[in-house]
């Protein structure tokens, strides 16, 4: 509860800060647009020439590259400062702070960026959603939408852990943002459904890097209705399981953190 | 008294590797790294009492920063225990640190962007400091701190002085009981040197608050402690009463003699005179005075004076006090061993 109400703080905090560099802020929208809709056009150019992929029409592909973005926009939105970890905090010796401070250093230090960039990639979520559902008959029930909430909670869990981990890896190494980078861009597999990739690929996405389960498994659940054991019970275990894995390390390295010379 | 702060054969060593010189050395050291261990504080074991400032002294790379991170629970000791405040801080990490308070002079722990006004606010959440308690607080540390001029500011705009007075009032916000000040007068003005050293006194006096402070100012040590720690090279050197300090090393003492004609000096060699080593005695001409360190236990006051007056006509005469100052000097220099 008390978590809840710093993190209300934390936002309001940063909103003051995002008036304080408007013209930054307004860059930034404006660049994310831009991308967001470069990317659609470019969707829509391959699709008016190849009608379905693999069995998938386009709408039901549009509705996969749409899933894909909600884990990805949320977590982009609340744990982007992870990223700085990796690129500066540790490096620079500023995650003393953290360590000063009588709250959970994983916590503190997530709740203090909230990225707005990440407004751009919910809207072409949102567009990418309301435009393909629809026109698709997907199936409903009324278990449908809690199912969806617990996925939506684990997928992001996914991306967050993962993010965790490797910027983890910087209190060893003082700098792991490229690692978190590369880890990080093997999630554009995840936003086409994965029979189009080959075995080796398709196995890296579902086992090791299990990006699959926060757009392409839980989708095609919902898409058709099958399988949701593994669809759906795989987000959930991909997300459990990382995210232990996550904590685990970032505790290790807190151990191992050197801080730098003053 | 009761000890606040009790550590206990500390010990931190860094891996590093080696690296040779140049790009061929940078990517030999990816391939085939060269590890070397550099212990950074070695077996240091000291204690402060409730309600005392330690000043914890010593030069550069000393390991100063080292130990004061490991009290604080920021780096983990390779071997030793400390604790405070009955805790062991990388134990208990998140209630340790509720009760203490920590300054990095080099350092900010401030939000950047924000209005001062504002991160006071964040850090009154994250303390969970009720409300009453924080205006009463906020209202004290105005006042001793003086930080009105600059509370709507954002604190990429502050000046150093402001911003340290800022760091310094944002550590004491939850009330601790311990503080942790590193070098929390570096780089400041004598103004805001002694508005700062003034507020650490008075919130000491006042709260009984337990402080050890880092520092190369040695009027910050002579101001507020009555007691220092002095390492070196990761090793404690010296660990006592600052008057402790000036009568173990006192035998080093400095006279000034005013000389009636500066071309005089020439006459002067003491170290010859004396058949003394450089080190224990050494004159120096400032204007038309001539300064003479010397060790006490080699020769007297009363040599170097009557030698003086011997060989040239002297205006005036003037015998100093031990100063701590020097005392230091020496020890850094390692002119004086322990």
């Amino acid at each position: 509860m008390r978590y809840f109400r710093l993190h209300r703080i934390f936002i309001a905090q940063y909103l003051k800060k995002l008036m304080e560099y408007k013209v930054d802020f307004l860059l930034g929208a404006i660049g994310m647009i831009i991308t967001q809709a470069l990317q659609l056009l470019f969707l829509g150019i391959i699709f008016s020439q190849i009608p379905a992929l693999i069995g998938w029409s386009f709408e039901e592909i549009l509705f996969i590259y749409g899933f894909s973005l909600i884990a990805k926009s949320l977590d982009h939105l609340f744990t982007d400062n992870l990223w700085m970890v990796g690129y500066r905090i540790v490096r620079k010796g500023e995650f003393d702070k953290y360590l000063t401070r009588p709250i959970n250093t994983l916590y503190h230090v997530i709740a203090e960026n909230f990225c707005v960039d990440a407004f751009g990639e919910i809207l072409t979520c949102l567009l990418l959603l309301g435009y393909s559902i629809p026109k698709l008959s997907l199936p409903f029930h009324w278990y449908t939408t809690p199912l969806l909430l617990i996925v939506v909670v684990f997928a992001t869990l996914i991306y967050t852990s993962l993010k965790i981990m490797t910027s983890a890896i910087s209190f060893w190494t003082k700098a792991s943002g490229h690692i978190t980078h590369m880890l990080y861009m093997t999630n554009d597999f995840s936003k086409y459904p994965i029979s189009i990739y080959n075995k080796t690929v398709q196995t890296v996405i579902t086992y090791v890097i299990p990006f699959a389960f926060t757009a392409y498994y839980p989708a095609s659940y919902f898409l058709t209705g099958e399988n949701p054991l593994f669809c759906i019970g795989g987000t959930v275990i991909a997300g459990s399981v990382l995210f232990a894995l996550a904590l685990f390390v970032w505790n290790r390295g807190l151990a191992a953190y050197e801080s730098a010379g003053s | 008294m009761e000890n606040m702060i009790y550590a206990e054969n500390l010990r931190k060593e860094f891996k590093k590797i080696i690296k040779e010189p140049g790009l061929k050395g940078a990517a030999k050291a990816l391939f085939k790294p060269k590890r070397e261990i550099i212990t950074a504080v070695d077996d240091i074991s000291f204690t402060v009492s409730k309600g005392e400032i330690l000043g914890f002294i010593g030069p550069n790379g000393a390991g100063k920063s080292t130990v004061i991170k490991m009290l604080t629970g920021i780096l983990m000791p390779t071997s030793g225990v400390c604790r405070i405040n009955g805790k062991i801080p990388k134990e208990d990490r998140k209630n340790y640190v509720r009760e203490i308070g920590v300054v990095f002079g080099q350092r900010t722990q401030l939000w950047w962007d924000l209005a001062l006004r504002e991160t006071y606010a964040v850090l009154k959440e994250i303390y969970q400091v009720p409300d009453e308690q924080y205006k009463k607080r906020m209202a004290f540390l105005n006042e001793v701190l003086e930080l009105d001029d600059f509370i709507t500011s954002p604190v990429r705009t502050l000046s150093l002085g402001q911003r340290m007075r800022a760091d310094i009032a944002a550590s004491l916000l939850h009330s601790p009981k311990v503080l942790f000040l590193d070098e929390p007068t570096i780089g400041l003005d004598v103004v805001v040197k002694e508005n700062i050293r003034s507020a650490i006194k008075k919130i000491n006096e006042d709260e009984g608050t337990t402080v050890i402070l880092t520092t190369h100012d040695l009027a910050d040590i002579e101001y507020l402690c009555e007691r220092i720690v002095m390492i070196d090279k990761g090793k404690k050197v010296f660990d006592g009463a600052i008057s402790e300090l000036k009568h173990n090393f006192g035998d080093v003492r400095t006279l000034e003699f005013e000389l009636t004609g500066v071309p005089d000096f020439q006459l002067l060699d003491y170290s010859r005179h004396f058949k003394m080593k450089e080190n224990d005695i050494r004159a120096e001409l400032d204007g038309s005075t001539v300064r003479v360190r010397f060790d006490t236990s080699k020769v007297s006051v009363e040599e170097i004076v009557s030698y003086t007056l011997r060989t040239v006509h002297v205006k005036d005469l003037n015998i100093k006090d031990v100063e701590i100052e020097e005392i230091i000097k020496r020890l850094y220099r390692r002119e004086v061993s322990l």
